[in-house]
Formats: structure tokens, C-alpha cells, sequence
């Protein structure tokens, strides 16, 4: 049960996270597998992204759990808030989790508009 | 799951450390970091742990490191450890996620033998939960421990534990010392070599592609 993704998937969806980031302002964003393997990325970085999509994985995977445990279907909004930075994961499909940092002073409710549409967008490439 | 990328040209493999609590999977990971760590051609990443107070693992240990290339390939091995306690179910499952290959360090210690069978046991019904088997995987077992003088405290031999856990499945295995380093590496690099190879030829022969 391997993956392997052709040349033009990941030129099409980087594209569109590369559009997302200068439209919305965001830091950085990381599509990963569930199993923490980075698929794509665009935006800076100075951290190591393999680290922050193994553990952005299992923690997406420990608030699901969470959620099953008190019999909550999931929860709505997976987000965190720094002094610096903010994070927030967000479901795209069964199988991949997107991770975006984006500055405190950019507003949550249309960053989170925006991975709405981005979501479909990438749904209609990667399929579901 | 591996993860081809034909654009970066890279492969992406996870190495899973599985064995019951206090077996050695985190002094495995603990010492092969640090070797790498001393070579000073390679910038190596940190190890994360998310343990107890540094001790007992919580969730797990990692860190990726890169292999080098292989027909053009970038190779980047992902190495994980899970909890051995068994009140940490519900962390451990998680961490096999997508597991390529994996690493049963079984404590040697005769006190341990029931241990290592449901550890075992428990490793097979977490595959299933990820709709898995033994046979989806590259599999070895390392006898750990094997420095232990068997006049202070009882140890078992090592073809019993052979019988024990690996009779039918008949798959390599490495007696070893996690704390002096012994057939560490020797672990590590055939479980790497292996599931690799498993990969390139699933890959080359099944090509399930994401994308259309
Ligand atoms: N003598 C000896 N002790 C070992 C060896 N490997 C590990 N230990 C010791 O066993 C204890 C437990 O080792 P860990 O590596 O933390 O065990 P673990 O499998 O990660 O345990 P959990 O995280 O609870 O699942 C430590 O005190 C180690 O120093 C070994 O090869 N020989
Ligand atoms: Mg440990």
C-alpha cells in the first residue's frame, strides 16, 4: 500500500498552496499523510518539516481520538496560539491533514474561509 | 505507506521500534542517534521524545534521517518508537500509522518471556486496526539484552525465544545490547535495506498513483 505521487500532482497542488500563501498572508503550509510523511509544502521555513508533520500527525490523530473517547463526531476547529506564531490543522481528505502557520494579527475566521476553498481545490486533484 | 515523490524525487519510509515496556526500543533509537550525531558530514535532526519526564515513552520517539540515494532517489527513513506499557494502547496504536517496517525488540530476560508474546500479540491486532497484517510489512526481531550476566539475573536462550515468537514466521533476527551498542546499527540498517527493496519493487510492479 504505497503512494506514489506524479510530477505534475505536486506541481499542481504546491501551485495552489504557493497562491494561498501570498493571497492570505500565511506563514507556511505542509500537506501530510495521517502516518506523518510531508506531501507538500510551500512558504518558509526554518524548522524541520518532517518533524512538524510527524507530529502534527499524531497530534491531529490524539484530538480524534479524544473526540471518539467522549463520543464528540470531531472536533470543529484544531488550532493553536502563540506570542510569534499560530497554528491550525485542518482535515482535507480521509487520508491528509494541512498544517498552516500564519501570524497572530491575520484574522482566523477568514484564514479559515480561505483552507475552506483550498480544500476543494485539492480535493478535485489528489481526489478524495 | 511509502511515499514516491517522482517530482522531489524522494522516497519516504517509516521504521516502527515495537516491544513491551522497558525492552530497549528507546536506547535503540537513543544510540543510533548519537552515531549519527558524531558524524560530522551529515546534519542530523533532533530527536523528539514525548515521554515521561524523560523516561518511559509516552507516545513516541523520532527523528528522519536520510539514507542517501538509491536509483536516483533521495531516501528518508523515518524511525519511531512506541510506548511498551500497556496502559499506553491508545498511543501506541497511533504511532503504527503507516508503518513500512518494523523492529520487535523482545527483553531477553526470562522474566519477560510473557511480556514479549503479548506485546507480540498486541502488535498483530493493531496491524488489523489499520486494516494491516504481518505480511503488509517488513518484519525482524532483536533479542535485546544479550549483555546481561546470566549469573546475576536469569536470561533466556535465545533459540527458545526463537521458538517463542519467530517458529513460524521465520524472519531475520539479531541478538543484541541496546546500552553497548551491539548489533544496533546491524538492526537498523537491514530493517532500512530490506523495506526499502520491498518498496521499490511494490512500487515499480503495483504503481497505485495519487492524482490522475
Ligand atoms: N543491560 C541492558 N539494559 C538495557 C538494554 N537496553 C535497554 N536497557 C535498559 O532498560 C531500561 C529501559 O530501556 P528503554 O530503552 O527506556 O525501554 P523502552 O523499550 O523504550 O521502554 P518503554 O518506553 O516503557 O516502552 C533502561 O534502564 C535501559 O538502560 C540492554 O541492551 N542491556
Ligand atoms: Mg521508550
Amino acid at each position: 500500500m504505497n503512494t506514489v505521487i506524479r510530477e505534475d500532482t505536486v506541481t499542481k497542488v504546491e501551485k495552489i498552496l504557493q497562491d494561498f500563501i501570498e493571497e492570505s498572508g500565511a506563514t507556511y503550509a505542509l500537506i501530510t499523510d495521517m502516518g506523518g510523511n510531508p506531501l507538500f509544502t510551500a512558504g518558509e521555513e526554518d524548522f524541520d518539516v518532517d518533524t512538524l508533520a510527524a507530529l502534527s500527525a499524531a497530534n491531529y490523530a490524539t484530538t480524534k481520538e479524544i473526540a471518539n473517547l467522549i463520543k464528540e463526531d470531531n472536533f470543529s476547529l484544531l488550532f493553536h496560539r502563540g506570542n510569534n506564531e499560530n497554528v491550525h490543522f485542518a482535515k482535507i481528505t480521509q487520508d491528509i491533514l494541512m498544517i498552516v502557520l500564519f501570524k497572530p494579527f491575520l484574522s482566523l475566521g477568514l484564514l479559515r474561509l480561505k483552507i475552506n476553498s483550498l480544500q476543494q481545490k485539492i480535493v478535485s486533484i489528489i481526489g478524495n | 505507506m511509502a511515499i514516491v515523490n517522482l517530482k522531489d524525487k524522494t522516497i519516504q519510509i517509516k521504521i516502527v521500534y515495537y516491544g513491551p515496556g522497558r525492552s530497549g526500543k528507546t536506547t535503540n533509537i537513543e544510540f543510533i542517534h548519537n552515531k549519527l550525531q558524531q558524524n560530522k558530514n551529515q546534519q542530523i535532526s533532533n530527536l523528539v521524545s514525548i515521554d515521561t519526564k524523560g523516561d518511559r515513552t509516552l507516545f513516541f520517539d523520532f527523528f528522519p534521517v536520510s539514507l542517501g540515494k538509491i536509483n536516483g532517489f533521495d531516501l528518508k527513513l523515518k524511525l519511531y518508537t512506541t510506548p511498551g506499557q500497556v496502559k499506553y494502547e491508545a498511543t501506541r496504536r497511533l504511532v503504527l500509522k503507516g508503518v513500512d517496517g518494523l523492529v520487535f525488540v523482545a527483553d531477553s530476560l526470562t522474566s519477560r518471556q510473557d511480556a514479549n508474546l503479548e506485546s507480540f500479540e498486541n502488535l498483530k491486532s493493531n496491524l488489523l486496526y489499520h486494516k494491516q497484517s504481518l505480511s503488509d510489512v517488513k518484519l525482524i526481531f532483536q533479542w535485546n539484552k544479550r549483555d546481561i550476566d546470566e549469573k546475576m539475573i536469569p536470561l533466556s536462550p535465545i533459540e527458545e525465544m526463537e521458538r517463542l515468537l519467530n517458529s513460524e514466521l521465520k524472519v531475520q533476527s539479531f541478538p543484541a545490547s541496546a546500552t553497548s551498542g551491539m548489533n544496533v546499527l546491524k538492526t537498523v540498517n537491514y530493517i532500512s535495506k530490506e523495506t526499502v527493496k520491498s518498496v521499490i519493487e511494490k512500487t515499480i510492479l503495483n504503481k497505485h498513483k495519487m492524482g490522475n
